[in-house]
């Protein structure tokens, strides 16, 4: 066993932490916030010439052939800058959707996405199902589809959209241009830009069906795999910012005539929140290795079981690093409530923890404790 | 032992309930049932329709005001005001410094203020904490400055809830910087209205402005407004801490908060996992029937003359935890719902929609009135020994 990083993923995280040390702050955040698009031409075009695009993709199709680890360290110092920037939701996600299905019409948008020629990002979600992502309501009947998806993560910027629908019984990918649907914009939880889309009988020919059949199914599992140990790097980045600056709060505020880590309680809390962090980055490890696992079974275990426990202890590293600062931290001007919704939104996507915990415990009832 | 309320309570509690569901409005009704906050003129509007009835200042003596309930009655009331979607009332005036006035004032000062609190004119709002004198409250550094005829007040509190709202403020000031931290303390009441104050918003992170700084700058205060003595104000503080507190853990709030949380599951025809929702919901009950078995005890023990004491600082410890939990709860079984943050159209179920918001605001409910560690130190000290 071996847990140390290779050298190019440490270059990776290295790089990844410098560019948003100058070029991401919590003012930026803050202009971001308020920003119709969150796809910054300059910042897009940066995070091209690092090589972000292509970095998850194979070397055959013109991606930079990494790892999830090496994408996982990229968001986890996103998280750590609290950048709302759409990597994930216009790069990973769509990308990697595209890569899995393959086929040759599905490889030109991919690289259309690696060249930034276009944005495209993954609409797999509506209210009624919920986080059953193969159970789409969305339907295409006598060629048109109908219905529709929430919590798109388009980063406001999209111009199309990769959406899941049934087509009878079979579940199918499209291509949907996002000019042909309804749209109603708003801000997540987060902060980042989410839309809900209403398709009104929208005419769908062959070219826009990427994938249906069993395969589409496959090709989504592989998708949310990436996505789940994503959110965990995106919390870990936000855990340990959150750690850092409540350590050093705590160090620098005094009250009763000295700082307020000299006082028992700060200190236990402090080192609870020291020893979580600990093993939220040992389960980000884990599952930035076995979410790329072609075993479906080993894949998903480990991605739930991470998600669960991201969706207990990072969220309670946040709630303890308001309750150390106090007043200032349930404010919009300190970075720290920022980071607290950051934290919750993260364990709601893809599945919260009650849902990963229903998952986990059916996948080990089938096959015991293995 | 009887856990029973007695007939005629139950009679009461049947007049409360019946008057209730025909003065509570309808608008303040569907804001609580989203769990959000009344506007201004909402809240002002139904402290005015209490304080008709004479049921705003629910603990004070009858001369003052006060309705002459029992605290059993006063409990009743509580459940009753918010299992019928009314908001609780602004604690400054009628829990804080109505008391302090009609303890400690001057017989001009009682007939001056008490009257516009207990009728809901008057707003009032608190000056005390300050950015470097938080849990650490004694450490206050605003100064007033005694002169010919009036107060010079200089300096700063932070955390003011509702000082955009109010017309009066009660304050923690230094007057004499000389004195032991604890003992140059007066308190002071401040007419917002008086030229030199300014208030600065302080937005939290529910994206709701009820927090405030307030800034004195050469702010003159009538002599007429200190309560008491100079060098009493830490006393009156103290005061405050002991004052009845049987509604302090929130129970009656946390109810209707479950059974919005039940409605809103229903509510949604297609929620896929309500097993798991409910099994959570009837843990959260449990606890709720704890917190409320030992607030009764509190209730019981105040209609016998012998009111809690520090005991209250653990009603408030558990009723917060609970709380915080609850909200918690409702964003975590809300799934994708509560991701939506601002849409102007409903995804899915409002109530979900709007759970986030509830959930920030409350992460303050363990640090504002003295945070849990402060309350736990309290309970170490003086009821413990340690």
């Amino acid at each position: 066993m071996e847990f140390n990083l290779s050298e190019n993923t440490t270059m990776v995280a290295d790089t990844a932490r410098r560019y948003l040390k100058d070029h991401y702050g919590f003012v930026t955040y803050n202009e971001q916030l308020n920003q119709a698009s969150h796809c910054d031409p300059a910042r897009w075009q940066l995070m091209m010439e690092l090589g972000w695009l292509g970095l998850p993709f194979p070397e055959s199709i013109g991606g930079y052939g990494g790892e999830l680890i090496d994408v996982a360290m990229i968001v986890r110092e996103l998280g750590a800058a609290l950048c709302l920037d759409p990597y994930v939701d216009l790069v990973v996600a769509p990308g990697k959707m595209l890569e899995y299905i393959g086929t040759e019409r599905a490889t030109v948008v991919l690289q259309s996405i690696i060249k930034n020629d276009e944005k495209v990002a993954c609409a797999l979600y509506d209210c009624h199902a919920g986080y059953s992502v193969h159970k789409p309501t969305a339907s295409i009947r006598d060629g048109k589809l109908s219905g529709q998806k929430s919590f798109v993560p388009d980063g406001g910027c999209a111009n199309r959209v990769i959406a899941t629908a049934r087509i009878g019984d079979e579940l199918a990918l499209l291509l949907v241009p996002l000019e042909s649907c309804e749209i109603t914009r708003y801000r997540a939880l987060d902060g980042s830009r989410y839309a809900d889309l209403v398709f009104h009988d929208i005419e769908i020919d062959d070219g826009m069906i990427l994938s249906r059949g069993a395969e589409t199914s496959r090709v989504i599992s592989q998708v949310i795999a990436w996505l789940q140990a994503l959110d965990c790097a995106r919390m870990y980045g936000a855990a340990n910012a959150l750690y850092q600056r409540t350590l050093e709060y705590a160090k620098t505020r005094k009250q009763f005539g000295a700082a307020i880590g000299s006082f028992q309680v700060i200190q236990h809390y402090l080192v609870d929140m020291f020893t979580d962090l600990q093993q939220l980055e040992s389960m980000l490890f884990m599952v930035s290795v076995k979410a790329e696992l072609g075993n479906a079974q080993e894949r998903d275990r480990a991605c739930s079981a991470a998600k669960a426990y991201y969706a207990d202890k990072a969220v309670k590293i946040a709630q303890q690093a308001i309750q150390i600062h106090g007043g200032i931290g349930v404010t919009e001007e300190l970075d720290i409530g920022h980071y607290f919704r950051l934290m919750t939104h993260c364990s709601l996507t893809h599945g919260h923890r009650d849902y990963h915990l229903d998952r986990l415990a059916s996948l080990s009832e089938v096959n015991g404790l293995g | 032992m009887n856990l029973e309320f007695t007939q005629e309570e139950l009679d009461f509690q049947k007049s409360i309930r019946a008057w209730m569901r025909e003065n509570v409005p309808e608008a303040l009704e569907r804001v609580s049932a989203l769990g959000n906050m009344p506007t201004k003129s909402q809240q002002q509007q139904w402290e005015r329709c209490l304080g008709k009835q004479g049921w705003l200042a629910l603990t004070w003596p009858e001369q003052y005001g006060g309705p002459g309930w029992t605290a059993t009655q006063r409990y009743i009331f509580d459940i009753e005001r918010a299992m019928a979607g009314a908001p609780p009332t602004s604690p400054f005036g009628v829990a804080m410094v109505g008391p302090v006035i009609y303890t400690f004032g001057s017989p001009e000062q009682k007939e001056r203020w008490l009257p516009g609190i207990t009728s809901g004119e008057t707003l009032w709002c608190q000056g005390y904490s300050e950015p470097n004198a938080g849990s650490d409250l004694a450490s206050l550094k605003t100064r007033a400055e005694r002169k010919q005829d009036h107060y010079l007040v200089n300096g700063q509190k932070i955390w003011t809830t509702q000082a955009h709202w109010a017309d009066m403020m009660f304050c923690l000031v230094r007057t004499d910087p000389e004195a032991k931290k604890q003992q140059g303390i007066s308190f002071l009441l401040i007419d917002m209205k008086t030229p030199g104050i300014e208030i600065r918003p302080i937005y939290s992170i529910d994206g709701h402005h009820h927090l405030n700084e307030v800034y004195f700058t050469d702010v003159e205060v009538p002599l007429e407004n200190l309560v008491g003595q100079e060098g009493m104000g830490w006393t009156i503080a103290k005061f405050l801490l002991t004052h009845e507190r049987t509604t302090i853990a929130g129970v009656a709030d946390s109810y209707y908060a479950l059974a919005r949380m039940k409605q809103a599951i229903e509510d949604v025809p297609y929620y896929t996992d309500k097993p798991s929702a409910r099994r959570r919901m009837a843990e959260l009950e449990v606890e709720l029937m704890a917190l409320e078995y030992t607030n009764f005890r509190t209730v019981a023990a105040t209609d016998e003359g012998k009111p809690f004491g520090p005991e209250s600082s653990g009603l408030k410890i558990k009723g917060t935890e609970l709380q915080q939990k609850m909200s918690q709860a409702m964003v975590e079984m809300g799934g994708l719902m509560s991701l939506a943050w601002d849409s102007s159209s409903v995804v899915g179920n409002e109530s979900f929609n709007n759970a986030p918001r509830r959930y920030n605001f409350l992460r303050a409910c363990t640090i504002y009135g003295g945070s849990n560690e402060i309350q736990k130190n309290v309970l170490a000290k003086m009821l413990l020994g340690l």
